[in-house]
């Protein structure tokens, strides 16, 4: 580090207990913190900053159990480095950074301030009893006198690594719980934030290139005189496709060209003369692959989750079946910042430069790219303009470490933005069928779902997914070729799955003549009963308790706060609720719609929101991330969807697949549910709940069921309900 | 290829590039200033916003050869040290999230400020909504410019 002197690098080898070593050859070190001789502290960041506040609120948690001077605390990025692991490194997703890393930078930073106060007790020779750490001080209470961490570092670095520590109580927390400004905001405000796209090496080229329309098509001859011939063309030639090592990382075929600058690589594409075997997909659309999934769903399918016998009560006399079926499209990510990647392939070692939810994924593919053992590729994880599950796969430094490796210079490799959209790996393709028994009591005893998706992965199956109490519960599954890549998307299967799954809520509750709110508490009533005795049986035991309690408060705190029953609409208007889990976070929205004379028949007035996340680490990122995820989800709403034609994906840029503007965002009111529970996160559980809350909405004002998104003018205006 | 002399953020520079090379692309590519950001090259998002004479444009849309003899100004020359009240009231009300779409919003934002010192929810909706914020901040970034809007009047 610049500046050099006596620095404590504090590592915890007494912590391997608590990090799951899910990724082969890693091993569990903590080395988050070195204190520099004048109080300087600089947090290593492990985790992607993709605009989710990782690399403020991580160090907000360690600086609070070191009692350090926030002021004093600067980070910095790590390189991908293998002495991580899986959960303290390996994967950025699934908003579980914070929840993951609570414990792990909790202990690190204790352990760190334990060892500061016994060098300081050592100094003074009293007992680290009568010590405290406060403000980057060893403070001696009984006489006042404190010594600068800066002071005590290197002593405090030569000294066993204690054991145990104690950890602080909720409320000796600092920073926990309050809103601290982001670290990133000063450069952000003059242009000097850093991103992949901005990688700029010495001696560097530049690529792009232009992709075969079809998905996993191939590339059969192309012309590149014309293109050769733009001002500043350097090369062309194929792009192939690879065997990745992880099979959902796919290069898809095309033609590169590399130039002098990225404008001569783009107007070069357009020259390029192509003659493309579209293959497999060729003639490949929507509407086929939607027919495709209600035949499905009405055959016979692979078994999911069973309790009971729903089957049977469906044939007894006065019970009564009652279904819907939901339709929720593929999305595209629509990332602000292309995707990007830089690499310089220098025959024995290579580097990357690239903003990526995994380090670890791309240097285990450009390895295999390359053919270059693995500890000679060196990843550098850069910020990056937005992920949402699009930057865990690792196409584009494939790409760039192929290019690289062709043309022998360092080279970055640009998308353009129809490339990022046409190409995404979008949000999968997912219909689904609910189905209520109701017994001639008007009790629901049975509940089934079905659903046909394009990816593997799928929620609602699995009763650790289902909070409510049904005594007869059946799910059942099928998975359909994705037609398009498939890939992760803000919330991923749960935004999928609960669009039908808290509209079909919703149409029960009219159809049983209750409240929304009520219906739902009464579902929750019982409490959850353990099912087999194996450890995973435990496990789901003890994630259903949590949903159910935390379920239970966000509906109690939505009637405490009078969110749902509160006033009568004017006519034109209605309101609906929806409440989702994601990853043991709780959340409800109540969306308020009115009619409207404008593209889309209606308008989103307000949106509520509960939300139960545990320990909420900073108000203003939780904000921002629930405010965040309901405009998103509002985008997929109003404009989402994806067309294909013959393989084609139609949208290619922002005036197709179009994004939520500012004079469109509804008033929003987001209220936390105060606990000292450990965080759960808090990127994806705004997303999933806000397209069944507007739904159930639309259909409180007009009385008109619509059972997919996008919702259009037409939808308002048919006569199904 | 032809030479062209461009004036950025009161600095003359020369750039040989094709006439139709976007300005963005020579900030970026050749005077290496990385504020100023490529979204979607049709002007549809506003991350490449910068001042032409004074007026926001989208410099993915303006080829080169119109610029000459113009004072191009990018969020690297909207202040010496960021102290643009726009500047400052982002940092104040800690507007963004991922951030790459910030310098456009904040270009964008100074311009309007410029024309109206005390813009109407209305008119902020209206300046605005070219460009796009996936991370959806667009509550903080309307507040935002009504602090900078209290904060330059004061």
């Amino acid at each position: 580090m610049a500046g050099g002197g006596l620095m404590m690098s504090i590592t915890l080898p007494g912590s391997t207990h608590l990090l799951d070593n899910t990724s082969p050859g890693s091993a569990a070190l903590n080395a988050f913190l070195s204190i520099a001789p004048d109080g300087k502290i600089t947090f290593l960041l492990t985790k992607h900053e993709m605009g989710q506040g990782s690399g403020t609120g991580l160090p907000m948690i360690l600086a609070d159990e070191l009692g350090a001077d926030w002021n004093k605390l600067s980070i910095i990025r790590s390189d991908y480095d293998r002495k991580f692991n899986w959960r303290t490194m390996g994967v950025t997703g699934g908003s579980s950074t914070i929840s993951g890393m609570w414990d792990v930078l909790r202990k690190a930073g204790a352990t760190a301030r334990e060892m500061l106060k016994q060098a300081a007790a050592k100094r003074w020779e009293v007992s680290t009893a009568i010590l405290k750490a406060e403000n980057n001080f060893i403070v001696n209470t009984e006489n006042g006198e404190k010594l600068e961490f800066g002071q005590l570092a290197e002593a405090a670095a030569q000294l066993p690594v204690p054991e145990s520590v104690t950890l602080k109580k909720p409320e000796e927390f600092v920073y926990i719980g309050k809103p601290v400004k982001n670290l990133l905001t000063e450069d952000m405000a003059i242009g000097k934030a850093n991103y992949g796209i901005n990688t700029d090496v010495p001696g560097m080229v530049y690529a792009s290139i232009e992709k075969c329309p079809v998905y996993k098509g191939k590339l059969k001859n192309f012309d590149a005189t014309e293109a050769l011939k733009v001002t500043g063309v350097i090369d062309v030639f194929p792009m192939p496709s690879f065997e990745p090592v992880s099979p959902d990382n796919h290069v898809q075929e095309g033609v590169v060209v590399v130039a002098t600058s990225t404008w001569a690589a783009f107007k070069a594409r357009k020259a390029l003369k192509i003659e493309w075997d579209p293959g497999k997909f060729a003639t490949a659309n929507i509407e086929s692959l939607k027919k495709e999934m209600s035949a499905v769903l009405n055959g016979t399918m692979d078994p999911g989750y069973r309790r009971g016998d729903t089957d049977k009560l469906k044939k007894e006399e006065g019970y009564e079946v009652f279904e819907a079926e939901y339709d929720n499209p593929y999305q595209a990510h629509a990332l602000m910042e292309p995707i990007n990647a830089t690499v310089h392939f220098k025959g024995d070692t290579c580097e990357v430069w690239v903003g990526t939810q995994s380090g670890e994924r791309v240097t285990k593919e450009v390895a295999k790219v390359t053919g270059l053992p693995e500890d000679k590729i060196t990843t550098h994880v850069l910020n990056s303009g937005g992920a949402f599950g699009r930057r865990y796969y690792c196409d584009s430094s494939m790409e760039a470490a192929y290019i690289s490796m062709q043309i022998k210079k360092p080279v970055k490799v640009t998308w353009s933005r129809e490339d990022e959209v046409a190409h995404d790996y979008f949000h999968p393709y997912q219909k689904s069928i609910h189905r209520a028994v109701i017994s001639p009591e008007k009790k629901v005893v049975g509940w089934e779902t079905s659903l046909c998706r394009t990816e593997v992965y799928a929620s609602g199956l699995n009763i650790a997914d289902i909070p409510y109490d049904f005594p007869n519960v059946k799910t059942e599954w099928k998975q359909l070729e994705s037609i398009i890549h498939p890939g992760a998307w803000r919330s991923v299967s749960e935004h999928s799955s609960s669009l039908g799954k808290e509209s079909f809520m919703d149409e029960l509750t009219r159809k049983l003549g209750k409240d929304p709110v009520e219906f739902r508490l009464e579902l929750l009533q019982e409490e959850i009963r353990k099912e087999g005795n194996t450890d995973d049986a435990e496990r789901v035991y003890n994630y259903r308790k949590l949903l159910r309690e935390r379920h239970v408060a966000v509906l109690n705190t939505i009637k405490e706060k009078g969110l749902w029953n509160n006033s009568i609409l004017p006519s034109g208007s209605g309101k609906g609720i929806a409440i989702e889990n994601f990853g043991g976070t709780v959340c409800a929205h109540i969306a308020q719609v009115s009619l409207a004379d404008n593209d889309f028949g209606f308008k989103v007035d307000k949106v509520s929101s509960v939300v139960h996340c545990g320990t909420l680490i900073n108000p203003h990122f939780g904000k921002g991330q629930i405010e965040g995820s309901i405009i998103w989800a509002l985008s997929a709403l109003k404009y989402g969807g994806v067309e294909v034609e013959k393989g084609v994906v139609k949208q290619r840029n922002f005036h197709n697949n179009r994004l939520l503007k500012m004079d469109e965002i509804p008033e929003i009111e987001i209220y936390f549910i105060e606990s000292d529970e450990p965080p759960s996160g808090l990127g994806e559980p705004g997303t999933p709940p806000l397209a069944p809350a507007v739904l159930n909405a639309l259909f409180d004002a007009t009385g008109k069921r619509i059972r997919k998104i996008p919702v259009t003018k037409e939808d308002l205006q048919a006569n199904s309900i | 290829m032809a030479s062209y002399q461009l004036k950025v953020n009161g600095k003359q520079h020369t750039v040989e590039v094709d006439p139709d090379t976007p300005l963005l692309w020579v900030l970026r590519d050749n005077l290496k200033l990385y504020g100023t950001k490529y979204g979607c090259g049709i002007a549809q998002c506003g991350v490449c916003t910068v001042h032409v004479d004074g007026l926001p444009i989208r410099s993915c849309c303006v080829p080169i050869e119109k610029l000459e003899n113009k004072e191009i100004v990018t969020i690297e020359g909207l202040s010496e040290d960021g102290s643009h009240p726009v500047q400052v009231a982002w940092k104040k009300i800690d507007v963004p999230q991922c951030g790459y779409c910030q310098s456009g919003q904040i270009m964008t934002a100074a311009a309007l400020l410029q024309r109206k010192p005390n813009p109407s929810d209305e008119e902020i909706s209206r300046a605005m909504k070219g460009n796009l914020c996936r991370c959806g901040t667009y509550t903080r970034i309307r507040e935002a410019i009504h602090e900078a809007s209290k904060h330059q009047q004061s």
